[in-house]
């Protein structure tokens, strides 16, 4: 096999075997959609709000909802690869160590986008919303894809730290905010019948947050995972 | 498994090893050599640095001073040379919601191993474990486990083996069939480095030990020559 295929089959066999795992214990994105569930779910009941409002908030609690659930799957995502010094096997094989970054990116991005997905006409549901467009799909995988990424490299940056399991949202959150608020800003700009076009600097902005750290994954996975 | 485990020749060269946690030094200056065929048994008290050095040379620890080479090559950083090396830590490396065979194949696609299905085949029946393929590692002892293990550092044919305490919670039984299996992958082409709390089951089969104190190899020697180590023959009594 040549370098190049050698390389994307060792990303494609990491976000395989996270599939596989994931199928097979199914603790992952139960977990997630119901905590996300739980939080929309919360804010609808606790705030009462008008219709109104509500239409309003709809964009903030989805990525909310979504950027907390996350959190719960990158640290499952990562935990899996404690258990049994499982990474250590990874970290053994013989390729370029960015591919294991990227196929653990890919399979963050895809259960995240999944709970995401799942989530939109819930949201519409309850916040008398349409979200089932296709652009709001556009920026939701987008949005997902810069934050799993981030999230996937922080969660390795994490790993070996006694206070990992909070570390994760602590390094997260605040790291995370710009791609958030743009998210944010270009879902409530298509709910308020804004095109894709006119909201071209919010997902600019998001574009550029998912180049720039798979660029860091692409550059500094090896280095972050080195004892 | 084929005879010759690499088309390169296996050799290890350490010269001036230190290796710094934050400021405490667990190796100073630690120079070894090992050539094609030796099965060393690296002896040394807890915390002497014996994981560490296992660690480094199969590039998953960088070093903060000094050279190693493995195969001609520093193994840092370097997938080339990561091909060449198995490693048996102290953890078995595995999933434990997926079998001891997808685990298996997924290590064997990972190598990008031709002919994986046929590798995996072979290993399941070398290692014994044909009734409990099918079984998810969560149910397995940890005898079994650690066959598994073995089945999984050995799967891409290494050239250097490298074990780190493999007895350890093993029962009568399957420290037995690991003694076995370590007969059998000792042939020429490769080197085996074993680290050893208690060796003296494992002098039988190890060519040479070597003992890492105070961060430094101070004895390394042939099995045939320990009666012209006194302190390291009473070491070893010691710890029998």
């Amino acid at each position: 096999m040549t370098g190049v295929l050698a390389y994307l089959a060792a990303v494609w066999q990491v976000f395989r075997k996270d599939i596989q795992v994931e199928w097979r214990g199914r603790q992952g994105i139960p977990v997630m959609l119901v905590f996300a569930l739980m939080i929309v779910f919360l804010f609808n009941f606790a705030l009462q709000l008008s219709p109104d409002l509500q239409a309003g908030l709809a964009a903030g609690l989805l990525w909310v909802s979504l950027a907390f659930a996350s959190t719960l799957g990158l640290n499952r995502s990562i935990s899996l690869e404690r258990e049994n010094n499982a990474l250590d096997g990874l970290l053994l094989a013989p390729v370029d160590r960015s591919a294991v970054f990227f196929g653990k990116a890919l399979g963050n991005f895809c259960f995240t986008s999944l709970v995401g997905l799942l989530l939109l006409p819930i949201v519409s549901l309850f916040y008398q919303q349409n979200l089932l467009r296709l652009p709001l799909a556009a920026v939701l995988l987008l949005g997902v894809a810069a934050y799993t990424s981030l999230g996937t490299l922080l969660s390795a940056l994490s790993i070996q730290a006694r206070t990992r399991d909070i570390l994760l949202p602590v390094l997260l959150f605040p790291l995370a905010l710009p791609i958030l608020i743009a998210a944010v800003e270009a879902t409530r700009g298509l709910l308020s019948g804004q095109t894709l076009a006119e909201l071209s600097s919010w997902v600019y902005l998001i574009l550029a947050g998912a180049l720039l750290f798979n660029a860091a994954g692409l550059l500094f996975f090896e280095i972050i995972l080195e004892e | 498994m084929a005879a010759n485990p690499t088309p390169y020749a296996a050799h290890i060269d350490i010269g001036g090893l230190s290796k710094r946690f934050q400021h405490r030094p667990v190796l100073n200056g630690l120079s070894l050599t090992l050539n094609d065929g030796d099965l060393c048994i690296l002896v040394g008290d807890n915390g002497a640095g014996k994981t560490t050095l296992l660690r480094i040379l199969a590039g998953l620890v960088r070093p903060s001073q000094g050279e190693v080479s493995v195969c001609g090559s520093s193994p840092i950083g370097n997938p080339r040379i990561r091909r060449m090396i198995g490693y048996v830590g102290h953890q078995p490396m595995v999933y434990q919601d997926l079998t001891a065979r997808e685990n298996l194949v997924h290590y064997a696609r990972l190598y990008g191993l031709a002919k994986g299905e046929e590798v995996v085949a072979d290993a399941i029946a070398a290692f014994n474990m044909a009734g409990y393929q099918h079984q998810p590692v969560r149910t397995l002892s940890r005898g079994m486990q650690q066959r598994l293990s073995l089945a999984r550092a050995t799967l891409h044919n290494p050239a250097i083996l490298l074990f780190d305490e493999p007895h350890t919670g093993l029962d009568q039984e399957a420290a037995a069939f690991f003694d076995q299996s370590l007969r059998r992958l000792n042939q020429p082409g490769r080197i085996i480095l074993l680290a050893a709390h208690r060796p003296q089951r494992l002098l039988t089969v190890a060519t040479h030990v070597a003992w890492l104190r105070e961060g430094a190899i101070s004895d390394h020697l042939p099995v045939t020559a320990l009666g012209s180590a006194p302190l390291l023959n009473s070491y070893l009594q010691e710890v029998s």
